[in-house]
């Protein structure tokens, strides 16, 4: 079986995001970046089928500047993908509709059995890149898969939770899966592993070779720091307390 | 051009919160819209909504099967073809809307806007960013713009009198691909909360320290039950398997906006306070003066819960 699997580097999600003074751009040039959580999750789940002997091939794929990029796919490489693809994109962020294209083309020339990407990435959060690619693709989809079975070299069962309650699908493969943090426990990476990654060639596709056409869906007016706090008035004892819920539950009926 | 509001009801005859919510966000566009409701049994809620001041025109797309059955390969094809007509096309950003509209603008090749939080213009939205540390105010390049929306962030839209002309229901004519064969549903099972989390006024939320499901139930489930609240859970508490994943209130579960918000037990970790920081009036309960979720809080109270919550179910 051969995955697909989609990478990226953001800002690591214990960094405070600054806006600069214009409050046109993010600060995030000198950021300390790590590979999206949701992202290692999917590595992972691949890298176990791999070991299970299910797959064989597993090619990262990760698409931003250089440096991220090279990062997050010499982290992939490390953590047990068999290959790694960069295309190598200039802007501060790619919109989803850009990266399902790449990802399109991609797919077509590797013909994988599954594509497996995480359910959002923890900077943007627009949850739309595994979507978009299946409906381009007419593939099945599944977001936010909570389990993943592989059922046999054609089918797959997943579970995932939907807005009154869950369930269970199968799906017919190749197949676009997104999944979500609770799939399974991302491994560590090993230093001599990584060491042997950065030494690991990487299969770097032009933009200009996919000939897709790359047009901005939308541009960013402003950004606003909406880490808001709170005045919190402490309580200093039970009657207190129940004095105040009692009015705020006054207040609301 | 009008906005068309897509709405799958799960209840026959009555109309979701999260729809006047949506009315609400499309009103921001313009002053009439245009409603698809896709599922079956449609002609009881078709007539309610057509009565709806704002509403000029009601269109159905009937399924054969029941909503639960309704994937979004199969409603994908019938939409690319309808939502062509109009320049902008809203539905909640909830696993139903998160899952199908993507895959149309997929499908289409044009870029979509998720879970926007504010509709300053016909072509300018905002929607946050970084566990919703930053707010980001967005310029749309697209002549039709595909918006999930957090309907939560949205005022239920009053109505405010009755419509001057029923409007009409057109039953449309698009097949859905019912016998779409790549994705099958084994197994659904159903989840009746009497309080819907995501649009509950009052939500009490307990965290990892209630240690046991039976804890969970007693406090948490007691206290909602007796102030008539929804329950909701840090990630922690859900983690452990003390509350079901969909009781989780955060960046990775469900974002809520109540008029009160009790944390519980709640340390306050950046993406569960992304889910709740809209939340009007939040009271905050804790062993740990230094926890961060006194920095959310409008009111704090220190102490050890096991004591508090029994009090307060008594008291309340």
């Amino acid at each position: 079986m051969k995955i697909i699997i989609g990478v990226k580097n953001v800002v690591d999600p214990n960094v405070k995001v600054r806006v600069n003074e214009s409050g046109d751009k993010l600060d995030i040039a000198q950021a300390k970046m790590s590979l999206n959580p949701f992202d290692e999750v999917a590595i992972e789940k691949a890298v176990r089928l791999k070991e299970e002997g299910i797959a064989q091939e597993l090619i990262a794929i990760s698409i931003g500047n250089t440096q991220n990029a090279t990062n997050a796919l010499r982290m992939a490489l490390a953590l047990g993908c068999t290959r790694g693809i960069l295309v190598e994109a200039l802007d501060e962020f790619i919109e989803p509709i850009s990266i399902a294209k790449i990802l399109r083309e991609v797919t077509k020339k590797e013909n994988p059995d599954m594509i497996l990407l995480g359910k959002q990435a923890i900077d943007d959060e627009a949850s739309q890149v595994g979507q978009m690619l299946a409906g381009m693709l007419n593939l099945p989809q599944a977001t936010s898969i909570l389990t993943l079975n592989i059922l046999s070299s054609n089918l797959v069962e997943v579970s995932q939770e939907v807005d009154k309650g869950s369930q269970i699908l199968k799906l017919k493969l190749p197949a676009v899966l997104t999944v979500d943090l609770s799939l399974n426990e991302p491994r560590f990476v090993k230093l001599p592993q990584l060491m042997l990654a950065r030494k690991k060639e990487l299969e770097v596709l032009p933009l200009s070779q996919l000939g897709i056409n790359l047009k901005a869906s939308s541009k960013v007016i402003s950004y606003l720091d909406a880490d808001t706090k709170r005045q919190c008035k402490m309580l200093k004892d039970y009657d207190e307390l129940i004095q105040v819920l009692q009015q705020q539950m006054t207040n609301i009926n | 051009m009008k906005p068309l509001l897509i709405y799958s009801p799960y209840t026959i005859n009555i109309i979701n919160p999260n729809f006047y919510s949506l009315l609400a966000a499309a009103t921001k566009i313009t002053a009439e819209c245009e409603v698809l409701l896709i599922g079956n049994n449609l002609e009881e809620i078709a007539k309610s909504i057509s009565q709806l001041e704002p509403v000029s025109r009601v269109l159905c797309l009937n399924s054969l099967v029941e909503l639960e059955n309704l994937l979004p390969e199969k409603i994908a094809p019938a939409l690319v073809e309808i939502v062509k007509n109009y320049t902008h096309i809203l539905i909640a950003s909830d696993s139903f809307g998160r899952n199908l509209l993507p895959r149309v603008a997929g499908m289409l090749e044009i870029g979509q806007f998720s879970d926007i939080v504010n509709i300053i213009s016909p072509t300018i939205f905002e929607r946050f960013m970084y566990t919703g540390s930053i707010l980001a105010k967005l310029e749309s390049l697209e002549q039709l713009n595909l918006l999930t929306i957090r309907t939560s962030n949205f005022i239920p839209y009053k109505i405010k009198k009755a419509n001057q002309e029923v409007a009409a229901i057109v039953k449309l004519d698009l097949n859905l691909d019912e016998n779409y064969e790549g994705t099958e549903i084994v197994k659904y099972d159903f989840i009746d909360k009497s309080i819907d989390l995501s649009h509950a006024e009052i939500v009490v939320s307990g965290g990892s320290s209630l240690k046991s499901k039976e804890q969970f139930d007693l406090l948490i489930g007691g206290l909602a039950k007796k102030i008539n609240a929804a329950i909701g859970a840090s990630k922690a508490a859900v983690d452990e398997g003390l509350v079901s994943n969909d009781c989780q209130v955060g960046q990775t579960g469900k974002v809520v906006a109540p008029k009160l918000y009790l944390a519980i037990g709640i340390s306050g970790a950046l993406q569960h306070i992304s889910g709740m920081k809209n939340s009007k009036v939040v009271v905050a309960i804790n062993n740990d003066s230094q926890a961060p979720i006194f920095d959310h809080a409008d009111y704090g109270f220190i102490g050890d819960l096991f004591e508090i919550v029994p009090k307060l179910i008594d008291k309340l």
